[in-house]
């Protein structure tokens, strides 16, 4: 019989690490302070604030794993973690850059080419350059080798036809990466054809939509393309190599603190309202939230640190994500019991709106980024169930 | 962890896997003795992996030590292990002696430690553990508030022996000014409650080594066992099953990891300083958390076999109900690590930053 073991180690964190974590918390206390934001729960989806963001790249705060040449500050993966983490702790609104750092811009450095390194990765950095998810469709969300949007050779480029649904932040972003068929359909090879392009979102036949969602943000986006013109060096990565790109992409997204923290700036502002006068119960309440949070993070760190190894610790990541957005939306379930939440967000105090509008996001946190349904056949696969 | 304590373990895991199979586990519980196991393990000197080379131990680390016990929760070893390796290090901590090649019993349960007036020792121990066949009885006790360690020859005290819900030995101890065969001299930076967080993370480890075991018992048993014409492993319903029992497992072996890291970076671990206090509650907290969600999901997708006594997968879930239970279930320590966190933040009396719930849970 297999054992099924996983080990978290505790990554190397130098002083610089904590001397990063301290300027930027430093920072972030002034900002609220000085009112520069207002701190929002779930901030990396639903605080948006180009402004704050040139901020941050002003701070040197944004893509710092990058290398200098491209405007990054050669940084390690930690400090990265550690600008993340006290982002989110804060409800800071970082969701213009969020995934432009996160996501496309470790894409275009791995696959991208020379001339999108040297003109876009700098633009990120500076926090002025947004990139959107292309992604998800009407016809195809968790299934996403199903897309049908398609990209058909013309001379000196591509043209692209179709719909990108769900694309958070599409509007305020100057491009989307964009997951299209460029091959036929084989029913038996369907992960086969699919290819990603980045696409200026202001390109003639492209435009955008925002939609509206339940906790009446409109950070959802419609993309329709209509034999939307790119060139040819729009090719983010190789022609054919889609799927492996994107499930690769994916696979790096799911074990960050954005999958425990959404949620966390209710919590530090419901225990900074109790502290004084905690009783027992509450106190077991908020205790045992803090230690699943405490584990959480020992697991990401430790994620974190096998990549550091060199490790492709894939199912741990997709274990983070699975127990991470599920304690996200507990811990707005534990609080009603303190907090009971009845009316929209505006009505009533700072708190109670910061309440109303976690419960009305929280649906998102288990969807985003690869359903956890999926994450759990990803696990179950595995350790071995086909 | 060095590379001898790599060696250890991978030494111990063999003997276990050689000398402790389902059937020993069981046969022990109905009272046989594992003779083979005893000798093993007291040749290969596993009891004294937290004794220092000068007292004639191991010298092994923290982590060895609780790796080991979590590598023997593994197999549910049926001997007092984990229970003679504290109090192994009790003794060697308080500079009396340690045998080698026996049993010591720790009469230590997280409650009130008995009392030493004029050189007696009085008070009641309700759940000592690993009493029967223990040479020694080994007893933290209270003197104007400093702890001291005492020993006992089994015989010279009145012990009635219960069993846990597992079958482990838990004994009633009670010592109506008894005289001690060694007692220690007060021990530096050793408090009750420290005792209590370090045997806390020991049942923790436990806990998170059983719920390993679980796992593979689990992915092996649904892999093999086919239902309507094909593995119950390729149904998604047991498969999401499974993906729990693993998140679960895996989040308690985080949890643990993290607190034995923590314990081995403080300079007197059995101090019950507010710094360890946060990461022990949390292993013990999320250790007991996960031994209900995970042997829940293992016996449904065990069904009716995972309920007999010959199968395996009982010795463990009834192993993590009782370890979850012992030295504070998780409402007890998710009380203290709460309060602990409100009374960090009102005598700080600051908002997000220093003082922080961030600033304190994140160290």
């Amino acid at each position: 019989m297999e054992s099924v073991r996983f080990s978290f180690p505790a990554p190397e964190i130098d002083e610089s690490v904590d001397e990063l974590r301290k300027e930027v918390r430093a920072f972030l206390k002034e900002e609220v302070r000085s009112g520069g934001f207002i701190p929002v729960t779930d901030c990396w989806c639903a605080g948006v604030d180009p402004d704050f963001s040139r901020k941050l790249g002003q701070k040197g705060w944004i893509g710092v794993t990058w290398p200098r040449q491209y405007g990054g500050r050669d940084l390690s993966a930690l400090h990265r973690y550690a600008i993340t983490e006290e982002l989110l702790v804060a409800g800071a609104p970082v969701h213009a850059h969020w995934i432009a750092d996160r996501q496309s811009g470790p894409l275009i450095l791995a696959k991208g080419t020379e001339d999108m390194k040297r003109n876009i990765l700098p633009q990120i950095a500076a926090g002025k350059c947004f990139i959107a998810l292309g992604l998800s469709e009407p016809e195809s969300g968790s299934d996403l080798a199903s897309v049908r949007t398609r990209a058909a050779r013309v001379e000196g480029g591509w043209e692209i036809t179709g719909t990108k649904l769900w694309s958070s932040g599409a509007r305020h972003c100057q491009y989307m990466t964009v997951l299209a068929r460029t091959g036929e359909r084989d029913p038996d090879k369907r992960h086969a054809g699919l290819t990603q392009f980045l696409v200026p979102l202001d390109s003639p036949g492209v435009t955008v939509r925002g939609i509206r969602d339940m906790s009446g943000v409109e950070h959802f986006n419609e993309t329709h393309f209509e034999s939307a013109f790119v060139p040819d060096d729009a090719v983010l990565g190789a022609v054919g190599e889609g799927w492996k790109q994107v499930t690769s992409e994916l696979a790096l997204e799911r074990s960050g603190p954005e999958r425990f923290l959404s949620t966390f700036i209710v919590l530090e502002k419901a225990m900074q309202h109790s502290a004084a006068g905690m009783n027992g119960h509450q106190a077991a309440v908020f205790g045992s939230i803090l230690a699943r949070i405490r584990a959480l993070r020992a697991m990401s760190l430790g994620v974190a640190a096998l990549l550091d190894q060199g490790h492709s610790p894939e199912i741990e990541a997709a274990l983070v994500k699975d127990l991470g957005t599920r304690l996200e939306q507990d811990i707005i379930e534990r609080l009603r019991e303190f907090w009971p939440i009845q009316m929209k967000q505006g009505y009533g105090d700072e708190f109670q709106s910061l309440m109303s509008d976690s419960l009305l996001r929280q649906p998102s946190f288990t969807l985003r980024g690869g359903t956890n349904e999926v994450l759990r056949g990803i696990i179950a696969r595995g350790v071995g169930l086909n | 962890m060095e590379q001898t304590d790599q060696l250890i373990l991978d030494t111990a895991h063999r003997l276990f896997a050689d000398q402790c199979d389902a059937e020993t586990v069981n046969r022990a519980e109905n009272c046989e003795t594992p003779d083979r196991l005893w000798q093993a393990i007291f040749e290969s000197g596993l009891t004294l992996a937290w004794v220092p080379e000068a007292a004639g131990g191991v010298g092994g680390s923290l982590a060895l030590g609780f790796n080991l016990i979590r590598q023997a929760a593994s197999f549910a070893l049926p001997v007092p292990l984990a229970d003679t390796l504290v109090a192994n290090l009790l003794l060697a901590k308080s500079g009396l002696s340690v045998s080698a090649g026996c049993w010591a019993a720790m009469a230590f349960d997280g409650h009130e430690v008995p009392s030493l007036l004029q050189g007696e020792v009085s008070g009641v121990v309700e759940a000592a553990s690993g009493a029967p066949g223990a040479t020694v009885v080994v007893v933290p006790v209270l003197e104007k508030e400093v702890v001291r360690i005492a020993t006992f020859a089994p015989s010279a005290i009145d012990m009635e022996h219960h069993e846990s819900l597992a079958g482990e030995a838990r004994s009633r101890i009670i010592f109506d000014s008894a005289i001690p065969s060694q007692l220690s001299a007060p021990v530096d930076g050793m408090t009750v409650d420290g005792l209590k967080q370090f045997c806390a993370l020991v049942r923790a480890c436990q806990i998170a080594g059983a719920l390993e075991k679980i796992t593979d018992l689990t992915v092996g048993y649904v892999r093999e066992r086919h239902q309507f014409g094909r593995p119950l492993g390729k149904f998604q319903a047991i498969q999401h099953k499974i993906a729990d029992i693993v998140g679960e497992s895996a989040l308690t072996g985080a949890a643990v990891e993290q607190a034995v890291r923590k314990l081995s970076a403080h300079p007197v671990p059995f101090s019950g300083d507010s710094d360890m206090l946060l990461p022990l509650a949390t292993a013990k907290i999320v250790a007991s958390e996960a031994a209900g969600r995970v042997t829940r999901n293992a016996h449904q997708a065990h069904g009716a076999m995972g309920f007999s006594f010959e199968y395996p997968l009982q010795q463990y879930s009834r192993r993590v109900w009782s370890w979850r239970e012992e030295f504070g279930p998780e409402f007890y320590w998710s009380g203290r690590l709460g309060m602990a966190v409100a009374s960090g933040i009102s005598s700080h009396g600051s908002n997000h930053g220093d003082g922080g719930t961030w600033d304190l849970v994140s160290q």
